[in-house]
């Protein structure tokens, strides 16, 4: 391979890049955290704004009864499924919607940046992965992607590979599958949405620390 | 080439993105798993579902149906999702055992596909698959018994 073609690699995973973060993207990061928090969901007047319960509304209600939604009440199978499933797609939309912006102002950026000099004490893997690690939590085919380059240009021993993919392998996808699929059923938790996000969080944080300890002690001879 | 897009362009084509999912995977899924949960039900297996694993679902503060949650969840994080929405517009679960079981429907959520999209992708040696798997279970469990103290 020739130097271009490495420095090329290098700077698609991340890695001759000196992450530059604009202060969009902390504020973007931070007013994200906020949305999904549900912090100012009980809030009176204009801070409830900064909620995505109140963002995503109520549907109105049918006059004459004045309870059921659209989708009525009492249905079963496909035709309620239907129905139902219509109902949950504003909550999908705006979730993405929200994550979209985020994005594209630096947001995810900002959280790589935060994280990357606390891969190797919080699961023992370089924080040159910081970059796979946010991309994983966007897109599982990504994330295996740039995983698998890490390890090819030798930036990953086997051991931390592994570790990283256990990382990965708990609720794959985690950030764009939660609130694309989890926020159909945003709609009926009883605990603010980033309480869940933030318990998978910790507990893939967690798991890779099992495959840590698994590696270390239990395959010592291989 | 970057052209000039505003925010309120960007959150439109998130918002897009939003209903390709909503249409394309969610509404298949749902629909699925309000059929698939109507046959449960119709064919009284449901129930027997829900008797057979009552015990140990109970542990977590759920019926023992919501297994149909988790099985769902295994196979693809959408088809867990259906089975919670579907389970719950039946009255079978209540909006407490949704929140119980939303984390775990990821933790341990489609481990099938992911075992060759993450673990084959990256070349993950195959004596450890078990111990993957293993994890994604224990932090599954883990994660119920946290939200039953939350939800």
């Amino acid at each position: 391979m020739n130097e271009d073609d490495k420095e090329r690699k290098e700077r698609s995973l991340g890695i001759l890049e000196d992450i530059k973060v604009p202060l969009s993207g902390y504020i973007a990061l931070i007013c994200a955290i906020l949305i999904f928090s549900g912090i100012f969901a009980k809030q009176q007047g204009w801070l409830s704004v900064i909620d995505f319960n109140t963002l995503n509304g109520h549907y109105g209600a049918i006059a004459a009864t004045g309870k059921a939604t659209f989708r009525g009440s009492g249905g079963n199978g496909a035709r309620d499924g239907f129905l139902f499933a219509i109902s949950l797609v504003p909550a999908v939309m705006l979730a993405l919607g929200i994550v979209e912006v985020v994005d594209h102002l630096g947001g995810l950026r900002a959280g790589q940046k935060l994280l990357t000099p606390i891969l190797r004490p919080l699961m023992g893997i370089p924080g040159i992965a910081g970059l796979a690690l946010v991309t994983s939590l966007q897109s599982t085919d990504a994330g295996a992607g740039m995983t698998k380059m890490l390890r090819e240009e030798d930036f990953l021993t086997e051991d931390e590979k592994t570790i990283f993919c256990a990382f990965q392998f708990s609720a794959g996808g985690t950030i764009t599958n939660y609130l694309s699929s989890g926020a159909a059923l945003f709609g009926f938790m009883t605990v603010p949405i980033i309480v869940p996000l933030a318990l998978m969080f910790i507990l893939k944080i967690f798991g890779a620390n099992l495959m840590r300890m698994y590696l270390r002690h239990a395959v010592k001879e291989a | 080439m970057e052209s000039k897009k505003t925010v309120v362009d960007i959150f439109v084509d998130g918002a897009r993105k939003g209903w390709t999912v909503g249409v394309a995977n969610i509404l298949p899924n749902v629909l699925m798993a309000f059929v698939l949960i109507q046959i449960l039900k119709v064919t009284g297996a449901l129930d027997l579902l829900g008797k057979a694993f009552g015990p140990v679902m109970a542990v977590f503060g759920l019926p023992g149906e919501s297994i149909a949650v988790l099985m769902g969840a295994w196979l693809s994080m959408g088809g867990g999702v259906g089975v919670a929405a579907s389970l719950y517009a039946g009255k079978v679960l209540t909006m407490t055992h949704v929140t119980i079981l939303i984390p775990a429907i990821f933790l341990m959520g489609s481990q099938i596909q992911y075992m060759g999209r993450l673990l084959g992708t990256a070349g993950v040696q195959t004596r450890f698959y078990p111990v993957l798997f293993g994890i994604c279970v224990l932090n599954a469990g883990i994660a119920m018994l946290v939200m039953r103290f939350v939800a």
